[in-house]
């Protein structure tokens, strides 16, 4: 079952997020694609914080010959409308079928602050663009031979504020055609039950599959560097003080993510869950086994 | 004039009286557009649609909203010591009520249309006129 199969039936999705290496070589990415043979779709960043990475599309390509499902993300950071569609027709044509539209993060944060950020779309024209080629159109009205078909995802961030405007975007991203919804990592479940109230009130939750980020820490350092360093994050205070009282941070670093994902598993509205192990993949297995989400259906 | 939902297919104002009557009027505009509203002179105003403050002021340049870096305290991710421009958007549009206004999704930039005065792409039908009254509904929340 890919999916988009599975999206359609009631099961429960776990997608991962991968990041390609800083190199050419392409064994890095082999060796980490056999960590994610148990999620239903693998997410290839694009140039994550805007630092140089191997392309999302090679590594998607590489993921895929490998057996996995790739998600690309695509930033509107880099390229201008011609180069994101001539890249979206080029990777429709090596057979990947899913998308995650993103606006992209500023470069300033990244490993070139010098270069010219593009922002010719953005995350929402973005899905729009692309759910116009998946009917047969590109942007210049030209038609195109072999209409793309892509399942188009996006991502939103439950944390920042105001919420009202979180909520706008959403419904823009999903009446544009998004499918599934990413979100930023789950670190303050309070705060998340509250968009979740919020996307339910709105009926937004049967239109798309909202996928919750998980993100597995080491240390309590990563943790106050996302509340403080990341914007737009949001840290709840007992996990911080959680981390910082135990013994083996690795440890209760995968606690605490089993946790989260049990709690998000019983919240209504919530689809999936969407595993962020940042350069720290080979966990994504433990975790899975641990939450009982290893063996669900078989493909 | 083609026009669809994503993009404006013009190539702005070409013709040579067009260039100019559009410098005079550009002129004109950033006198009081610049000063007021912090514009900068994209062409496809969507000033009335965003509370009169000018959207294209956000370091990325987003027409249909603000990104997920906005800080807690709603300052912009890029410049930390800045006011994100959609959050006192959204602000300020609930307070004039014209919060509807900001469900539209927007279309993309036409760079053609860059550093033409805005007021001519509306007579000469090249981008939709501005909204300037909105019935007033009363506040659900």
């Amino acid at each position: 079952m890919n999916l988009r199969e599975r999206l359609e039936s009631d099961a429960f999705i776990v997608t991962a997020e991968m990041g390609p290496p800083q190199s050419a070589g392409h064994g890095v990415i082999r060796k980490k694609a056999a960590h994610f043979t148990r999620v239903d779709g693998v997410n290839i960043t694009d140039n994550q914080t805007g630092i140089v990475r191997l392309s999302s599309i090679a590594a998607a390509r590489i993921c895929l010959e490998e057996g996995l499902e790739p998600v690309i993300q695509v930033t509107c950071r880099d390229r201008n409308r011609i180069a994101i569609q001539s890249d979206l027709l080029g990777a429709a044509a090596m057979g990947i079928e899913n998308i995650l539209c993103l606006t992209g993060d500023y470069p300033t944060f990244g490993d070139h602050p010098e270069a010219r950020p593009v922002y010719d779309l953005d995350s929402i024209q973005l899905i729009a663009l692309v759910s116009a080629m998946n009917e047969g159109t590109l942007l210049s009205g030209q038609k195109l031979k072999t209409a793309t078909r892509y399942l188009i995802g996006g991502a939103a961030n439950p944390f920042a504020r105001p919420l009202d405007a979180r909520i706008l975007r959403l419904k823009k991203k999903i009446s544009n055609g998004a499918r599934f919804i990413q979100t930023q990592p789950v670190f303050d479940l309070p705060a998340f039950h509250q968009w979740v109230e919020r996307v339910r009130q709105e009926g937004l939750n049967e239109k798309a599959a909202l996928l919750a980020g998980v993100m597995p820490v080491k240390s309590v350092r990563a943790l106050t560097f996302m509340r403080d360093q990341v914007p737009g994050m949001r840290v709840h205070p007992d996990c911080i003080s959680r981390m910082a009282s135990a013994k083996d941070p690795e440890e209760e670093g995968v606690r605490m993510a089993v946790e989260t994902i049990n709690r998000l598993r019983e919240t209504p509205g919530i689809r999936g869950i969407h595993l962020m192990p940042l350069l720290w993949e080979s966990i994504t297995p433990v975790i899975l086994e641990k939450s009982n989400l290893a063996r669900r259906t078989e493909p | 004039m083609n026009r669809n939902r994503l993009f404006t297919h013009d190539r702005g104002p070409r013709k040579f009286w067009e260039r100019a009557l559009s410098f005079v009027m550009l002129t004109g505009e950033n006198c009081f557009k610049v000063p007021v509203f912090g514009c900068q002179r994209c062409g496809e105003c969507l000033l009335s649609h965003t509370a009169f403050i000018c959207c294209q002021r956000c370091p990325k340049r987003l027409r249909n909203g603000p990104c997920g870096g906005t800080r807690d305290n709603g300052h912009c991710e890029v410049f930390p010591e800045r006011f994100c421009v959609w959050y006192r958007i959204h602000r300020r549009a609930r307070f004039l009520g014209r919060n509807t206004l900001l469900n539209s999704t927007e279309r993309i930039h036409n760079w053609k249309l860059e550093k033409t005065s805005a007021w001519l792409n509306v007579f000469t039908r090249r981008i939709p006129p501005p909204t300037l009254f909105v019935k007033r509904r009363r506040h659900e929340s």
